[in-house]
């Protein structure tokens, strides 16, 4: 309660499903109780089906909720007048856009709707936000390009530069990073990541890059099971959390490194020594094709050994034989064909 | 919007507006000085000046006959054209048209109704029901689709299940039409078909006087509507996120559509094709997706249309006509099947 004062978003006994009457409506999740402050990146993570887009639609007043409460800056959110809201809360759908004759600046300038009169028209100051929106996501260069003749993650930032000017504390956003390269992945969790430092907003965003998330989040809202854990992503690390998120799938996570791996029917125990890149990756590499790393292990072990010229060999030990190889590769074709009867 | 709206493109856009400013002009006086009957040019002018022609029958000629019928399908081609791209809008659909909601259908069934129903309530000795007893039927009958489209959009969120419900209405309506057709008598049923067809020869000079405010009200609502329209581009989401109510602007839209495409079939008939291929005409020539802009080329540009089909219709220098509704076909065909393959992306039009 201490921090009350810096939360602009937050969620309480919140239930969420279908829209319908009776049999009709169906419960997808309950009991959410989260909160987001004001210049935080909060990335909202959960399995397919869980109910995270129901829950940013329910956020954005899209969709009533069953149960529950969503405040935003102290106010909830169903007592806001619609231009009220959309200047309180702006939206990115998983929607694909695609109109004729749309210019990249037509479509940030749509974030201008709920302060314009009506007629639409821009005066000289909407006009100097949509401009600065533009440059803020980097696209000044395309702003006269139709927005069907576009890259996907282009099209995202022109998404995401329309909220910024529409000005909103709060910026709710739904898997904005789907379909995009890596290269586009990071670069739009740091824009948001920007924004929300740089610009004091509240960014909400669901997403499935975890990896990438966790490095530009102040928070994680995460959807397990039965309730929604939230904290700083090192929090949900040390609190087992993520590793609960798949726990009924073949995926463990690794909470010292913060890795995902599926798990694999260990079909043999090896040692391992040596030291450095060269040991972890060999570890890798080693439990990738169904070792279970054991130092005591006594039949079967390698000795990663790092040369004067910097090279790296590999010496595989089994009773009574020694064997070199050259690369990781060569290691793991012979351990995988050679040995695996041993 | 108006931030890419660079001093080049606006002044596009002035002169755009300009030509088919003149080109409406054009035509129109194009429109009242040809017919079947030749009259002296310096005749008509001297008519339109108020002045007494050199016969009388001339001056109920031009200003009975050929104005007003000028003025409906300058009228008739606005109203048509801008429901069209409103209904393409709100459905996000380049095939929809002024007719999607079934109001066409509905105007049909009074109609017939009236006509064809006519001759089973006076058995004998009938003469074909009055001018006004058609229109108020068929405005009825568009009315009452209209209702019932409304009372399901307020139940129904997607708007796709009210296309497909307008759509639904539409063929019950045709089928009552066609149940009704199979019982009457041949004249009856000639005059029903003749209504059909279409006329844009129909509107009386006292008729105009509610013809004209019905489309004039009908445009002012449209034209007040491009905000919203341009939010609605972007889907219902979208459009809520950015403040808009939906259920008033269907509302708003749906009613200016009804007054419009309503109002046109009741005086006019079923004018097809129009509506569809219209927007995206203007779509092609502004290359703006800007309702602001959008719909002022729209209404100049089906009033251009329609006049040329009105003019090519009464085949000058001829004693016939063509039935109007047959040439909207054969002139807004080839245009959507030449956007279709001039874009690729016909999906991708609105």
């Amino acid at each position: 309660m201490s921090n009350k004062n810096t939360e602009m978003l937050s969620v309480t006994g919140l239930s969420i499903g279908y829209p319908g009457r009776g049999k009709e409506q169906g419960m997808i999740f309950s009991g959410i109780d989260a909160t987001a402050g004001k210049g935080e990146l909060v990335a909202l993570f959960g399995r397919n089906g869980v109910g995270k887009s129901t829950l940013l639609r329910n956020i954005v007043n899209l969709q009533k909720p069953i149960e529950g409460n969503i405040m935003v800056s102290g106010k909830e959110i169903g007592r806001f007048s619609p231009n009220e809201l959309a200047r309180t809360v702006s939206f990115v759908s998983t929607e694909r856009i695609s109109v004729n004759n749309l210019r990249v600046t037509d479509m940030v300038a749509f974030g201008r709707f709920p302060y314009t009169g009506w007629t639409g028209k821009l005066g000289k100051e909407d006009s100097a936000v949509v401009e600065k929106a533009v440059q803020m996501v980097g696209l000044a260069h395309l702003s006269h390009k139709n927005i069907n003749h576009i890259s996907d993650g282009e099209l995202q930032r022109v998404m995401i530069a329309r909220t910024l000017a529409q000005d909103t504390p709060v910026i709710v956003l739904d898997e904005p990073t789907a379909f995009l390269d890596l290269p586009n992945k990071y670069e739009i969790v740091h824009l948001l990541g920007r924004m929300a430092s740089e610009n004091n907003k509240t960014v909400l965003f669901s997403t499935h890059d975890l990896g990438i998330a966790i490095q530009e989040a102040d928070k994680v809202w995460l959807m397990l099971e039965e309730h929604l854990a939230e904290g700083a992503p090192e929090d949900l690390v040390l609190e087992k959390s993520f590793g609960s998120m798949f726990s009924d799938s073949r995926l463990t996570f690794n909470d010292s490194t913060g890795e995902f791996r599926i798990r694999k029917m260990t079909k043999k125990k090896i040692g391992i020594t040596g030291s450095g890149r060269g040991l972890s990756w060999t570890k890798k590499a080693l439990e990738r094709i169904g070792f279970e790393i054991d130092d005591n292990a006594s039949n079967l072990s390698v000795n990663v050994v790092r040369e004067n010229s910097g090279k790296f060999k590999w010496e595989l030990h089994s009773p009574g034989k020694v064997k070199e190889y050259d690369s990781v590769y060569r290691l793991c074709s012979d351990l995988k064909t050679g040995f695996s009867n041993i | 919007m108006c931030v890419s709206m660079v001093p080049v493109e606006k002044q596009k856009n002035m002169l755009l507006f300009l030509l088919l400013g003149l080109l409406t002009v054009g035509l129109f006086t194009a429109s009242v000085f040809t017919g079947s009957v030749h009259i002296p040019v310096s005749e008509i002018a001297r008519i339109l000046a108020g002045g007494e022609p050199l016969r009388p029958e001339w001056k109920t000629i031009v200003l009975d006959l050929r104005l007003p019928r000028a003025l409906t399908a300058l009228l008739a081609g606005m109203a048509l054209s801008v429901s069209g791209l409103q209904m393409q809008t709100v459905f996000r659909n380049p095939l929809a048209g002024p007719f999607v909601l079934g109001i066409t259908s509905g105007a049909s069934l009074g109609v017939a109704l009236v006509v064809l129903g006519y001759s089973w309530i006076f058995t004998a000795g009938h003469s074909l029901p009055g001018n006004w007893v058609l229109i108020a039927a068929a405005w009825l009958g568009s009315g009452a689709v209209l209702f019932v489209i409304m009372l399901v959009s307020v139940r129904v969120r997607d708007i796709m299940t009210i296309l497909i419900l307008g759509i639904m209405f539409g063929s019950a309506a045709t089928a009552l039409v066609s149940v009704m057709q199979y019982f009457s008598e041949e004249a009856m049923l000639k005059s029903y078909i003749i209504w059909t067809m279409g006329s844009l020869g129909n509107v009386s000079r006292t008729q105009m006087q509610l013809f004209l405010p019905a489309i004039a009200a009908g445009v002012t609502i449209s034209l007040m509507s491009a905000k919203v329209l341009n939010a609605l581009l972007l889907g219902e989401s979208y459009a809520r996120s950015l403040g808009v109510n939906i259920s008033v602007t269907r509302f708003t839209v749906f009613i200016s559509t009804s007054i419009l495409a309503g109002t046109v079939t009741a005086f006019c008939g079923p004018i097809g094709f129009i509506g569809i291929a219209v927007p995206h005409i203007a779509r092609m020539i502004t290359k703006n997706a800007n309702h602001r802009v959008l719909i002022p080329a729209t209404i100049l540009t089906g009033g251009v249309l329609m006049l040329i089909s009105d003019i090519i219709s009464r085949l000058p220098g001829h004693e016939s006509n063509l039935p109007i509704n047959s040439v909207t076909a054969l002139i807004g065909i080839p245009v959507v099947i030449w956007i279709i393959i001039k874009n690729q992306k016909f999906s991708k039009m609105v």
